[in-house]
């Protein structure tokens, strides 16, 4: 009983840790470019978790999430440079549009079977790439077409989604993170994502039960699309440019995918593992080797994915947990131990 | 009106090479259930060999096709043997196994990349014996080395048919592309049936590459071209079928060549998707999908 709750207390209080971690982080590291780093870290970590509760949890494989990410930050810009609408509300804007839009796409394809909707995500990013760089002016809106958008510098300006400094975009997307996690958390201990999980993996099982498998993969893409979008507008406006390429580019939506899957899809540490294993990965080797092979990150990505769909194909979430729960195993017999002698 | 009809015959022909390596994805679909997103880059491997072998050596690039179609078929062989085979395994109960559309993904990074790291990105171009010419009925031009092109895919689209219709190999084929664990129960053993495969896919993106090589360039993400019409093709002609391949690729290409008379060519891309995102919402089995697969 004891120990029971020992071992609640220890296997909580660590991720607790590393969250006051994460939030003191900026006040000890003052150089601008570890915090980007960090930064762009939590970003991919965000956009993996969003990806990962329609290609995680609803066993399906969205191959153009980068499509979404372009919704978002391409409508809260538009909306921000024609209105001045603001883009905490832009970004709204954009997350119903994705949803919009990705629910076109689920729904004729999540009836078929999964190569269908994965090639059709392809298709439309790739689409949409392709009208958005064809584009200049869409209606009454610039759109500037290969040559991206760029939003001009006001300064400090909370309204406004700018700032100077680094931090407040660190706090912002690191609270966004953690709610995307704690959403996460939430659908896969609720009905929703039992039903996921059981149309998955089963989907003719789960539809004899009753459950209406289309429908709950619709409300995952929906939320997931939203979600999705809401981090291009963050995007938009740490780098306040972007262009087509970039931004709806197949590359980004592989590197989603890859890094979901690497790390453990369908499970809630594996995308923020595998974000935090492999971006530092690709930048470290593109900044030491690229210059003299270039490529060699790459070929070096797809040889892990290989390896560890071959050797670890729940992604490399499943050893390290079980280590996880070893160490903490070790920690609280100790402490058990310990307490037994003291009394 | 004789600028059209000019454009159609040049679709039709490079439309053929597009619905050739639409036949290799579609028949490892058929078979396997796996869309092989490697394929582009197995395209990429068969150009750079067959281009390696023309230039080194200055063979006629149609008898290059000796040397890289059984080369491509063994790298196909043993790039599922030993890469594929083992996620496959593991996920042996899923009808559609999403790691191994992953591992294929990988697979495309990889060999992109070291023909990257290899080659440079720079385009090369190979001066063959055919390079260039033309004969013209009335007012029409018609390129010989894309007629050629247009023969290999027909000849290849024959074979692959009578092989799977009426060798014992191909019976064993089907049979596992129906029901893998039916087959398995008959003695067929799935594994080497999906080695086989696998090899006559990426042979027939061997066929390809000869075949492209007198009249396009080739450089390390060539394949992705190929590839994003490749899947738009299969889709279009019907997951599997070798015969909705065939059209759905000439139908491809003559609706790029047709609509570049019109348009901007950047735009002809954006067509192709809408097109095919207009059948996964009218036709979602294609033009020729069928309940079955064969």
């Amino acid at each position: 009983m004891q120990a029971g709750l020992k071992d609640k207390t220890i296997r909580y209080s660590l991720p607790l840790l590393a969250l006051v971690a994460a939030f003191l982080f900026p006040l000890f590291v003052s150089s601008p470019t570890y915090v980007q780093i960090m930064i762009l870290l939590y970003f991919y970590a965000y956009l993996t978790t969003s990806w990962n509760l329609v290609g995680g949890f609803a066993g399906v494989l969205p191959l153009g999430h980068s499509a979404f990410v372009g919704i978002g930050a391409y409508t809260s810009t538009v909306l921000y440079l024609h209105y001045g609408l603001t883009p905490w509300l832009g970004m709204f804007v954009g997350g119903a549009l994705a949803a919009l839009v990705g629910v076109m796409i689920g729904k004729p394809t999540f009836k078929m079977r999964g190569a269908y909707f994965a090639l059709s995500s392809i298709a439309f990013a790739e689409g949409l790439r392709v009208m958005v760089e064809n584009i200049n002016k869409l209606g009454p809106f610039t759109i500037n077409g290969p040559r991206g958008l760029l939003i001009p510098l006001v300064g400090d300006s909370f309204i406004k989604y700018q700032f100077l400094r680094k931090e407040p975009y660190y706090y912002i997307i690191l609270i966004m993170l953690i709610l995307v996690l704690a959403l996460t958390y939430m659908v896969s201990r609720r009905r929703m994502g039992y039903y996921l999980a059981a149309g998955g993996e089963e989907p003719e099982a789960a539809e004899s039960l009753g459950v209406n498998v289309a429908r709950y993969k619709l409300m995952a893409m929906a939320i997931s699309c939203f979600l999705t979008a809401l981090a291009g507008t963050f995007y938009a406006q740490l780098t306040l440019y972007f262009y087509p390429k970039g931004i709806l580019g197949l590359d980004l939506s592989f590197e989603l995918a890859f890094i979901a899957l690497i790390g453990g899809r369908g499970t809630i540490a594996g995308p923020i593992l595998g974000a935090f294993l492999l971006r530092p990965l690709n930048e470290f080797t593109r900044i030491y080797l690229g210059g003299y092979l270039p490529g060699l990150h790459l070929v070096i990505f797809g040889l892990i994915l290989i390896l560890v769909m071959i050797y670890q194909p729940r992604g490399l979430q499943e050893p390290l947990s079980r280590l996880y729960d070893k160490v903490i195993r070790k920690l609280t017999t100790r402490s058990h131990a310990m307490g037994v002698e003291k009394a | 009106m004789d600028v059209i009809l000019q454009a159609t015959v040049n679709g039709l022909l490079m439309g053929s090479i597009y619905g050739l390596t639409a036949l290799g994805l579609t028949l490892i679909f058929g078979i396997m259930k796996v869309i092989n997103f490697a394929h582009g880059s197995i395209l990429m491997v068969g150009m750079f060999a067959a281009y390696w072998l023309v230039e080194l050596t200055g063979i006629h690039p149609y008898l290059a096709l000796f040397i890289v179609v059984p080369f491509l078929f063994f790298f196909g062989y043993y790039l599922q043997a030993i890469v594929i085979q083992p996620v496959f395994k593991a996920e042996r109960h899923v009808r559609e196994p999403i790691t191994v559309i992953i591992v294929t993904t990988g697979i495309w990074y990889v060999l992109d990349n070291l023909a990257m790291m290899l080659f440079g990105a720079k385009y090369r171009v190979v001066t063959t014996a055919i390079t260039g010419h033309t004969f013209t009925i009335g007012d029409l031009i018609i390129s010989v080395p894309k007629l050629y092109g247009l023969i290999a895919t027909l000849a290849s689209a024959v074979l692959l048919y009578w092989f799977l219709k009426y060798t014992r190999m191909g019976r064993a084929m089907r049979a596992t592309s129906l029901d893998r664990d039916a087959a398995s129960l008959m003695g067929i053993n799935q594994y080497k049936v999906y080695n086989i495969a696998f090899g006559l896919g990426t042979a027939v993106a061997g066929v390809a590459g000869c075949a492209l090589i007198p009249f396009y360039y080739v450089f390390p993400t060539v394949g992705v071209v190929f590839d994003i019409r490749a899947f738009v093709i299969v889709v279009l002609g019907g997951l599997g079928s070798i015969m909705g391949a065939l059209l759905g690729g000439m139908i491809i290409g003559v609706i790029e060549s047709v609509f570049s008379q019109f348009m901007a060519s950047t735009w002809t891309e954006g067509i192709i998707y809408v097109i095919f995102l207009f059948i996964l919402f009218v036709k979602p089995s294609g033009l020729f999908g069928m309940k079955q697969d064969w």
